[in-house]
């Protein structure tokens, strides 16, 4: 019976939404109640009403888009340096072989802990906020460009090279469209990386578009307000990993 | 899989001469570093030379209230593993064996997962106060996501044949969650506590370095506002050779002597 | 060997009759089996009967889609939900029973046991003490040839050894019924001739009674005393050849004028079958593209 409703198209994830609401709805009533505290807990419905309010008074778009530029930058730097240095990697082996590794590493790494040493390097400015973005996404790019590349099946290339192409076609015609789809898998990784420490940092620094919100908010004690602005943010992150995931799909037709 | 193993399959001659070019390419670095810090070109002590570094890290290391610091934000983390990793665990499991839960409640796991976490810290800290349990429950939000995917991820990946062979045998359920479920789901597992470990450290020292007065993140945010560049780089080599020690180390968790577990 | 280990095994042998029904070791009564698709019911399996002698070696050939998987998991306990009757020794079965033991078509042995640990699996599972299992699974793994390789985990080996392994985890059981689904689908034909005639030699020794479920009709051949031939879905029997190759029997057999007979024999009725399916799979494949 329950199975049978596990697999019909509509009807799990309308538990999973009816489920989000009764907690809500459940967290209003033990506010009213009394049993949490609401000075440190504010009613869902306060917070829901509070989320026109901050759009409205706190410039949100002019935010955003401060938010979604710095993410263009870090963005266009992860392409062209990540992309560039896996390609790198991927052509001199040696090359491969002694930093792969490194790199691998690097991704382990807290990078972000770094932004106090950036903010010296660079001052509390926009060109910080990139720069961590950057950083932060660097390693996932070059390692699946090098993965793509590398990983390419031999006997694609040997297709290639029966029909006598030169290296410059086998490049175009073999090797870029087989390393693409992981190329793309790499960049939304960056991508995400970039976009999750942009906002932390914006918060961080109290400098920038959305995370700097948050912060203000908080160091006023709106607490509707801060809870609105972190539900917006998280939403505004969802929407942008959703929709990077879809662009990847797009763009790997077939697979 | 097959890349990594080209690599994995070098000559001896290649072998030396990839660690020529290491030996090579960390020289050059430490080279120009040293030739800029020595230039004065950039701002002051934005690159400070190598030995000013290096004697910075030996009075790091030579600290106890380095330890301390050490100590409470390692503990602090740790919390957090145990916390954020336990309940991950199990949902992870819950969500892998059910498809009703996975398809009603995955998709918020899924994402939530790579949202920026630290912008909870504001509540965190009305909730948990402003001392360690607002950082530990900041390490427990970044480090559940990633655990709780990878171990429904890890569930659902179990060779179904090998379900099958136990069933043929007749095995018990409890034989069935020892001998064939853990063992089965031990590499995604222990990966997804690696990421969990990686987001954690960085919950737990973001917010020390945003509102704390103890901890390796304070530590870093007190030597940039007293500016004192040379203890900043020290902070942050000794924390990332930490992570990445740390990291490596539990990678070596999921294989233990065992080459046949991938 | 260490019978009284493995209690289970040894009730349910001297269970066994005498007389009559010791005809039959297992018996396949009417299956049929339909699944519920989005396309309406499909019948897998339809009214299909077997009999299996003691100490028989028999195959089941079909094209793929005859429904055999379908027969190789109700007879091992897998499936449920048809209709029809399983008996072992004249017992009706449902569910998986220690009399049957299953060697899979897939990969499957465990990546994070050795060997030995693998052929010790079903040991466990009943409690036997270390010693003793590691002692039969030792036995069970020379019987494969695989002696020296105890501690060595599936990833090192190949996949015939790997299959191997797999094969003598559940002998390690003591089966009274060795029922596999094409357990050498994956390897190349080389080894699988080679394979084949290392089963066919343990089945002799053992006096192993044997249902072997197969799409390959020289492996049929090579191996059965009986071969019988399924129809393409719904799965019925078709008919019914036996093999009166001399044994002791090796996989030079093939290149003998019998030999070639019985699979010209086999491939008749198997081909209207195959083609069957194949036009099939096209007009579905057809359809798939036109709902795009």
């Amino acid at each position: 019976m329950r199975r049978a409703f596990a697999d019909t198209r509509f009807g799990p994830p309308a538990v999973g939404v009816a489920s989000l609401l009764l907690a809500l709805a459940l967290l209003e009533a033990l506010i009213a109640a009394g049993v949490i505290n609401g000075f440190i807990v504010p009613r869902p419905s306060q917070i829901i009403a509070a989320i026109p309010r901050i759009i409205v008074e706190e410039d949100v778009l002019d935010r955003f888009l401060q938010t979604a530029l710095e993410a263009l930058w870090a963005s266009l730097l992860l392409t062209v340096v990540g992309i560039g240095l896996g390609m790198l990697l991927f052509r001199f082996r040696l090359l491969r072989l002694a930093t792969e590794t490194w790199v691998a590493a690097l991704a382990s790494a807290p990078v972000v802990l770094m932004y106090p040493l950036f903010l010296v390097i660079f001052g509390r400015s926009a060109t910080t906020i990139v720069m961590i973005g950057f950083a932060a996404g660097l390693s996932p790019v070059i390692l699946k460009t090098v993965e793509g590349f590398a990983g390419t099946r031999k006997v694609l290339l040997d297709v290639g090279r029966s029909f006598r192409l030169t290296n410059t076609q086998l490049f175009h015609k073999i090797l870029l469209p087989a390393a693409l789809p992981t190329i793309f898998v790499g960049l939304r990784l960056g991508l995400i990386f970039a976009m999750i420490n942009i906002v932390g940092v914006e918060f961080l620094i109290n400098f920038g578009g959305l995370g700097q919100l948050i912060n203000e908010l908080a160091e006023r004690y709106d607490l509707p307000g801060t809870y609105g602005a972190i539900f917006f943010v998280v939403l505004v992150s969802v929407v942008f990993f959703f929709c990077a995931e879809r662009i990847e799909r797009w763009l790997r037709p077939g697979m | 899989m097959a890349a990594a193993g080209n690599v994995g399959a070098i000559a001896p001659t290649a072998q030396r001469h990839v660690l020529w070019l290491r030996a090579a390419i960390i020289v050059v670095v430490l080279a120009v570093w040293e030739a800029v810090a020595a230039s004065g070109l950039l701002f002051r002590d934005v690159v400070p030379s190598l030995a000013v570094i290096g004697k910075a890290i030996g009075r790091l290391l030579a600290t106890p209230d380095f330890y301390r610091n050490l100590s409470i934000t390692a503990a602090e983390i740790a919390g957090a593993l145990l916390i954020g990793g336990l309940a991950g665990v199990v949902v992870g499991i819950a969500i892998g064996a059910n498809r009703f839960l996975a398809r009603a409640y995955e998709s918020f796991i899924y994402y939530l997962g790579p949202t920026p976490k630290i912008i909870f810290f504001p509540i965190m800290i009305m909730w948990f106060g402003v001392g360690p349990g607002s950082k530990v429950a900041m390490g427990v939000l970044s480090c559940f996501f990633p655990i709780a995917v990878s171990a429904a991820g890890g569930m659902r990946e179990i060779d179904k044949v090998l379900i099958r062979v136990g069933r043929s045998f007749r095995v018990t359920a409890w034989q069935m969650v020892s001998k064939i479920y853990l063992p089965a789901m031990r590499a995604p597992i222990v990966n997804g506590i690696r990421l969990g470990l990686g987001v954690a450290i960085i919950g737990t020292l973001l917010a020390e370095t945003k509102l704390s007065n103890r901890g390796l993140g304070y530590l870093i945010i007190q030597a940039y506002s007293v500016f004192d560049m040379p203890r900043m780089y020290a902070l942050l080599t000794v924390l990332f050779v930490l992570s990445i020690g740390v990291n490596a180390l539990i990678g070596r968790l999921a294989t233990p002597g065992r080459r046949g577990v991938d | 060997m260490a019978s009284s280990t493995v209690p289970r095994t040894t009730v349910v042998r001297s269970s066994a009759q005498p007389g009559g029904r010791e005809e039959h070791a297992l018996e396949v009564e009417n299956i049929v089996k339909r699944f519920e698709t989005a396309e309406g019911t499909v019948t897998a399996v339809d009214g299909f009967s077997l009999s299996v002698a003691p100490g028989e070696f028999l195959s089941v050939i079909g094209p793929s889609g005859c429904g055999k998987s379908t027969l190789f998991n109700i007879i091992g306990g897998l499936m449920g939900g048809y209709e029809g009757r399983v008996t072992v020794s004249g017992e009706t079965i449902s569910g998986t029973h220690p009399a049957i033991g299953m060697v899979f078509q897939e990969e499957s042995t465990f990546p994070w046991r050795t060997v030995i640990e693998n052929v010790a699996f079903p040991l466990e599972i009943i409690g036997m003490d270390k010693r003793a299992r590691q002692m039969r699974a030792r036995h069970f793994i020379a019987m494969v040839g695989l002696d020296g390789f105890e501690l060595r985990f599936p990833s090192e080996l190949s996949g015939g050894m790997r299959q191997r392994v797999s094969i003598a985890r559940t002998l390690a059981s003591e089966p009274r019924i060795l029922l596999m689904d094409e357990p050498f689908a994956a390897l190349d034909e080389q080894t699988r001739l080679l394979l084949g005639d290392k089963v066919l030699q343990i089945q002799q020794d053992l006096r192993q009674t044997t249902l072997l479920i197969t799409h390959n009709i020289t492996e049929a051949v090579q191996l059965s005393d009986r071969v019988l031939v399924m129809t393409y879905r719904p799965g019925r029997l078709k008919r019914v050849v036996k093999i009166d190759l001399p044994h002791p029997r090796d996989s030079e057999v093939i290149s003998s004028d019998a030999f070639g007979r019985y699979v010209a024999e086999i491939w008749h009725d198997l081909r209207v079958e195959a083609s069957l399916g194949m036009h099939e799979d096209e007009s579905r494949a057809r359809n798939e593209k036109s709902k795009r």
